[in-house]
């Protein structure tokens, strides 16, 4: 099933091209991962196909109306004066809730889960966001560079839960520097020169 | 909305610093303005409402400086327009939890203060809505500022609209004459909360929209 399509899309700042005539499509079941170099592109191209940034030429056209999207972005939308379980209480109840709790345990993060945010480490918080995004319930998975300051047991507990999610007919879009174990199409931005 | 209210409410009541800095702000206004200046005790009731005009003024100024900046730098703006394609909602729930947590203790802090300096006891329901009603339409206004320069610093933006809370004190001014002098009172208040039911629900609108191109 179609989730996304994007027709020569084009962006550019101050008469800068990031990129031009880009043209892909997103289905459920299957991942797409952006690659590139630094500043080509990749966390903006994810903004336009999520619709918060809009292109210099082109369109995306969305398929689904009420297509279900987790979204980790560059900011890990975690408050720092919450604890982590004050920040998943905030996020989640219910069933979503207790998968929230479930993977706070397998990450390990359990043992600081009354501290507060602020005072964990670069790799626990960004585990903490990535718990907000894993236990949404959701069609589509977008992901910017998921991998960055994770462990290697951690980056594998994540491979193995984005494949599982492709499996089940999930769609999946990440920019990474680090290649995932996961069977994806690729697009590369190219690098950027000055 | 209620989660809107209930998540808005829980994150300020985690965050100390921001509701209980304007109440300390107001107290020690209301204290020291009288100490500072030379008014006669028999005339301090005359001019202690102008004094709280000023202490309304600052209070409000310091309590909506970072409504929606947080938001902004950890990246919940985003993450929230993806859900909802516009901000409506939570602008109107954190504006009304900010009134609620913040603005009404003013207000109460303010009617408190207002025997303290020779006004009738009678007064005080009176002098607890005009503040209250003052407080939602400045809140607005500030939280419209705020969202216009949240990533240049929100206390520009709030600065910036300053001029708009004119009307507000304008209004506030003739309202306070009414209870002094017992002269039309509930027509100014009707007109008040006229204003302040328009102001809550076109200002969040445009608000949504500075907050939109913030995070484009």
């Amino acid at each position: 099933m179609k989730l996304f399509s994007a027709q020569n899309i084009a962006y550019s700042i101050n008469e800068n091209k990031l990129f031009h005539n880009l043209s892909f499509e997103i289905n459920s079941g299957e991942g797409l991962h952006i690659k590139g170099g630094n500043g080509s592109g990749k966390s903006t191209l994810l903004r336009i196909i999520l619709g918060i940034t809009s292109p210099s030429k082109g369109s995306i056209q969305s398929y689904e109306p009420d297509l279900k999207i987790s979204y980790l972005g560059h900011k890990n939308a975690i408050k720092s004066y919450l604890t982590p379980n004050e920040n998943l209480e905030l996020l989640f109840n219910g069933v979503e809730l207790n998968h929230a709790f479930e993977w706070l345990n397998k990450f390990g993060l359990s043992h600081v889960q009354d501290e507060l945010t602020a005072s964990l480490s670069f790799g626990q918080q960004k585990k903490l966001a990535l718990i907000r995004v894993l236990a949404q319930s959701s069609d589509l998975l977008v992901l910017d560079e998921p991998f960055v300051g994770l462990d290697q047991a951690t980056a594998d507990q994540l491979n193995s839960f984005l494949a599982q999610k492709i499996s089940q007919g999930g769609g999946l879009i990440l920019t990474s520097h680090i290649t995932p174990m996961i069977d994806c199409e690729v697009l590369d931005l190219g690098v950027k020169n000055a | 909305m209620p989660s809107f209210i209930k998540a808005e409410s829980f994150k300020l009541s985690k965050k100390l610093k921001s509701w209980l800095g304007p109440l300390l702000v107001m107290v020690l206004v209301l204290i020291a303005f009288p100490l500072s200046i030379d008014i006669s005790q028999y005339d301090l009731d005359k001019f202690y409402f102008s004094i709280i005009v000023v202490s309304l003024l600052m209070t409000a100024f310091v309590a909506t400086e970072g409504m929606f900046e947080e938001d902004f730098e950890d990246g919940s703006l985003e993450q929230e327009f993806l859900k909802e394609k516009d901000f409506y909602k939570l602008v109107i729930s954190k504006i009304f939890v900010y009134v609620c947590f913040i603005g009404m203790p003013i207000a109460f802090i303010g009617a408190l203060f207002s025997f303290a300096n020779g006004v009738a006891i009678g007064s005080f329901g009176k002098v607890f809505l005009l503040l209250s009603l003052s407080n939602l339409l400045l809140f607005n206004l500030f939280a419209f500022g705020n969202a216009l320069s949240i990533n240049k610093g929100a206390m520009l933006g709030v600065l910036s609209s300053l001029p708009l809370a004119l009307p507000v004190i304008i209004l506030l001014g003739r309202a306070i004459r009414s209870i002094q002098y017992g002269d039309g009172f509930v027509a100014v208040t009707t007109l008040m909360v006229g204003i302040g039911l328009i102001v809550s629900a076109i200002m969040p609108l445009i608000i949504s929209a500075a907050l939109k191109t913030h995070i484009d």
